[in-house]
């Protein structure tokens, strides 16, 4: 038998299963705690708010993935990308310009960063250990946050790039009063999906996604075999930006755009944590555990442990997967040698 | 042949030394199978390591040679099989467990502390016999400062003996191959150990860096009575320097035996030069 | 001329190992010391003592507990500030409900309490390693924090979620807390607790222990095989680091700001004190001092220039500067010496120890 058909077989079979059990853990609690709240209409509701923010956290997810796939350097800079991307195109929509155009602008703009990025500190921190380059990435994390405030201001701005954010109930036949469900989201999904059915196939069949994964596995064997590293990283560097700069179109236009995005992005970390650091579909898959994870808990737990336990939850859920799977869900089991 | 003369100095240097004693078997793997996954890194193999004698492993690239010394001092541990140490059996053996009972190692790749400096790698290697407590140390008094300065003048020793007196605060990272692996010697010897296990010491090295390591290599054997199993490439160091040979190809034991009856073994022939099937 | 070692021999191991071989390290830093008791108290009016003096030692407790995780061990946290508020609430608790017991008791079992919950977070570090455990840390950053934000029980059920600190003295009528406090008690006081704190922290660097961590840095597995056990060295990191993060946690908010929330603990207050050992330099106990300097001294420096240049500059644009400068110099820093300021003053160290020749 084919074994990727019989772990997708698994995967499939297990989720309804993972879910149904959840419910009835949660119903089971309601019915022992009266301060508890269950239907399993509300139930599904939450459980599709929580995928559908998940989606938004696998967006912020994947640039992580990116760059670490090509580069092995863990981008902490990612969620301020985010930011910056989103405050440089809200700013050149208030300079006057429609969304479209603003938008190309922008990607100019993320390409030029990701140019600076790499002449000015990556290059001169080749062959660096790891640790460094991740704190070199805490460094732009904060001169990008300061640099966007600065040019843009640090006032809460509206991104309204015209997606319709009405509610919709579907399913009214199953259950009293249907399921709410946020329009909005259902787009940011269907851009999340297209987004990463893109990088997939870049990375899996083009030479320049060839080359992208030799230069993750080892710099100077790359650079040996004539793969131009300062080039590999200006178009990963980029298409991170660009991916930054979708998600911050996401997030903007759902929270506005202000500082908190790139916090908000660190929620992407956890998520990373479960996919494995090198898993596209990880980070997926992830992000959907990680949102639809902290929705029901701080629905249906949170008001246990006196609410807001959405701040935590997350990485808590990921240290304890850790303990159990080191390498994520999707990641590559190490076999140490020496 | 080459390797004959290279080695001439170091056989030299063992002719005259004192009758040395190899006495019973110190250690005994016995039927040890390893797996990761499907793949067999070993299958059934065994063989003994006496008291006080060089005991070399060869084999060609992937035989599991390294994969032997990591079940051996309890970096992997195999499916299947024992392990003898000492008289005590063992089904697995711990790396923590190895080491103090007198198993130390060095690595194909050099595997030494880069940011510390030769004199502090030297004194982590003696980490087991120091004993003071957190409080003694915390204070650096008392038993920890007797035993810093007592231990210090036990490293100066192998440290002279190794002839790496020069490098003695430079930070390991910073030194050229060669020497880096008499540091790593240096680092097993501070262990005082009753068996060392050498992966590949002479890899990478010039003649003059390989009739070093080979004069090291028989003075501990030599003056400190250590029991020595050794993997190596060079044919010419192996046949000159071992007491026997065990040959492993494939992750199965080939041959074992003198120096000599091996290189005789037409099985051992066929596995280094190949053979038409 | 002045630098040089010339004539002075060792004959026995004992001086060799002493922390300053050298005759006139042993001089400079004794002069130091003369200026930081005498000097400083004598100089320094009361701004200086409370936003530079003071915040720099609680700040320099931080960044060693940091520094012997992150800088000796290896292992990068991100939650210190997590810690820290532990260390401020602990001793909070404490304080409040033992009104008797002697103020640097408290301290040091909240630095105590601190060391166990570091315990509890580090024990993933035996199964992941590296960024992996990073993110781990930030469970228990945002953990904490919240977990003090809300539970009134840690503030005594303030309203507003602030604990002030009582009134405690470290010697009959020497207030280190409280309103009476003056700043040069509270000065003197940290001095003194740092300094010695430092000195243990130097002393478990130079023995067995530090040497275990530093294994375990720079390569686990041959550590694991030379007979260190991992989890055990990891542990004692956890413990220790936090044991002093704790303890800079209970000083910043009882001797430093006198009343605190458990938000003043904050995500940034984790990249902070990382950033101090970065540019203070990794695995060197100076360096946790000169990032400390570094760190506070920076912010003022600048809100006071671009005021000089500009008095009518907003504060959040200074403050956006602020970041991005910061940034800059963390990134200048890790191209031009990875190894911070405290390998910067053993480069010109060894250059003075040739001047005026060149070689």
């Amino acid at each position: 038998m084919n074994p990727l058909a019989v772990r997708a077989g698994v995967w499939l079979l297990s989720v309804p299963i993972l879910i149904a059990a959840l419910g009835f853990g949660f119903k089971g609690l309601a019915a022992v705690d009266s301060s508890l709240f269950f239907t399993w209409g509300y139930f599904l509701e939450v459980l599709i708010a929580g995928l559908l923010q998940g989606v938004m956290y696998s967006l912020v997810a994947l640039g992580f993935v990116l760059i670490f796939k090509a580069s092995g350097i863990f981008n902490f800079a990612q969620g301020s990308m985010v930011l910056f991307a989103a405050l440089t195109m809200v700013g050149f929509i208030e300079l006057g310009l429609h969304w479209t155009l603003s938008f190309v602008v922008t990607v100019g703009v993320m390409v030029l960063l990701a140019l600076a990025i790499e002449r000015v500190v990556l290059r001169p921190l080749v062959n660096q250990p790891h640790i460094i380059l991740f704190m070199a990435t805490i460094g732009i994390f904060y001169f990008l946050d300061g640099f966007g405030q600065t040019i843009w201001g640090s006032d809460i701005k509206v991104l309204d790039i015209g997606i319709s954010k009405d509610p919709m109930f579907v399913a009214q036949g199953v259950f009293e009063g249907g399921l709410l469900i946020n329009s909005f989201d259902l787009v940011a999904a269907l851009v999340g999906a297209v987004l990463v059915a893109g990088l997939a196939i870049f990375f899996q069949y083009t030479r320049v996604g060839r080359a992208l994964r030799a230069v993750a596995d080892d710099h100077q064997a790359a650079l040996s075999v004539g793969i131009p590293l300062k080039t590999i990283w200006a178009i990963v560097w980029s298409v991170a930006g660009i991916v930054a700069l979708v998600a911050g179109i996401m997030w903007g236009s759902k929270a506005g755009v202000q500082f908190s995005l790139a916090l908000i992005a660190l929620k992407a970390l956890p998520v990373l944590i479960l996919g494995g650091f090198t898993s596209i579909p990880g980070a997926i898959v992830g992000g959907l555990i990680i949102g639809a994870g902290e929705q029901l808990a701080e629905v249906f737990l949170g008001p246990l442990f006196g609410g807001a336990i959405q701040d935590w939850f997350a990485y808590m859920l990921a240290l304890v997967f850790l303990l159990f799977r080191p390498q994520g869900l999707f990641g590559e089991v190490i076999i140490e040698r020496i | 042949m080459d390797a004959e003369t290279r080695t001439e100095a170091a056989v030299d240097a063992r002719r005259p030394g004192p009758a040395r004693a190899i006495g019973e078997v110190l250690l005994e793997v016995k039927d040890v199978t390893l797996r990761f996954g499907g793949v067999r890194a070993l299958s059934g193999v065994s063989f003994d390591i006496r008291r006080g004698e060089i005991r070399a492993i060869i084999g060609p690239n992937g035989a599991g040679k390294s994969s032997m010394l990591n079940v051996i001092n309890g970096f992997y541990q195999p499916q299947e099989g024992q392990i003898t140490f000492k008289g005590e059996v063992l089904q697995k053996m711990r790396p923590h467990f190895a080491a103090k009972n007198g198993i130390a190692r060095t690595f194909q790749n050099i595997a030494l502390f880069k940011g510390m400096s030769t004199l502090d790698n030297v004194m982590t290697g003696r980490m087991l016999k120091m004993h003071s407590t957190w409080f003694e140390q915390m204070l650096y008094m008392g038993r920890a400062k007797r035993e810093e300065i007592e231990h210090r003048r036990f490293c100066e020793e192998i440290i002279d003996f190794l002839e790496i007196q020069a490098h003695r605060h430079t930070p390991v990272g910073k030194l050229p191959y060669g020497l880096q692996k008499r540091v790593e010697l240096a680092r097993a010897l501070a262990a005082e150990p009753e068996i060392l296990l050498l992966d590949e010491p002479m890899a990478g090295m010039n003649v003059e860096e390989k009739e070093d390591m080979c004069r090291f290599i028989l003075d501990v054997n030599d003056e400190f009575g250590t029991t020595i199993a050794l993997i190596e490439h060079d044919m010419g160091v192996v046949m000159d320097i071992s007491d026997r040979v065990v040959v492993l190809d494939y992750g199965r034991k080939l041959a074992d035996g003198t120096p000599d009856a091996v290189r005789a073994n037409q099985d051992v022939i066929d596995a280094y030069l190949g053979v038409s099937h | 001329m002045l630098y040089r070692e010339a004539g002075q021999f060792k004959t026995s191991y004992a001086a060799d190992q002493a922390i300053f071989p050298i005759r006139q390290d042993q001089i400079a830093i004794g002069l130091m010391a003369a200026v930081a008791v005498l000097g400083v108290p004598a100089l320094a009016n009361e701004y200086f003592l409370e936003t530079i003096f003071v915040p720099f030692l609680v700040f320099a407790m931080a960044a060693l507990g940091l520094n012997i995780l992150t800088g000796y061990c290896g292992q990068l946290s991100l939650g210190t500030g997590g810690f820290m508020a532990c260390g401020a609430f602990f001793s909070y608790k404490l304080a409040t409900a033992f009104p008797e017991l002697h103020i640097v008791i408290v301290f040091l079992l909240a630095g105590l309490g601190t060391a166990g919950v570091g315990v509890l977070f580090g024990l993933p570090s035996l199964r992941i390693k590296g960024f992996y455990l990073a993110v781990a840390t930030l469970a228990a950053q945002f953990f904490l924090v919240w977990m003090f934000n809300k539970f009134g029980w840690w503030t005594n059920y303030s309203s507003s979620g602030v604990i002030s600190a009582p009134p405690r003295e470290v010697l009959p009528g020497l207030f280190i807390t409280g309103t009476e406090a003056g700043p040069v008690t509270k000065y003197l006081f940290l001095l003194v607790f740092v300094a010695l704190l430092a000195l243990v922290a130097k002393n478990l660097v130079r023995s067995r222990i530090g040497r275990t961590w530093m294994a375990i840095r720079d390569m686990d597995i041959a550590a694991e095989i030379i007979g260190i056990r991992p989890l055990w060295a990891k542990l004692s990191a956890f413990a220790v680091s936090s044991f002093y993060i704790g303890i800079a946690g209970a000083l910043w908010a009882f001797v430093y700001t006198g009343s605190v929330e458990a938000l003043a603990f904050e995500i940034n207050r984790s990249f902070q004190v990382l950033f101090m050992i970065i540019i203070g330099g990794l695995g060197s106990i100076l360096g946790s001092f000169l990032g400390a300097a570094f760190i506070v001294l920076l912010p003022i420096l600048l809100n006071n220039g671009m005021l000089a240049i500009d008095p009518t500059i907003s504060t959040a644009l200074v403050s956006h500067i602020e970041f991005m400068i910061f940034g800059a110099l963390i990134v200048f820093f890790l191209i031009v010496e990875p190894h911070g300021l405290a390998r910067l003053w053993q480069i010109a160290k060894e250059k003075l120890r040739l001047w005026p020749f060149p070689y």
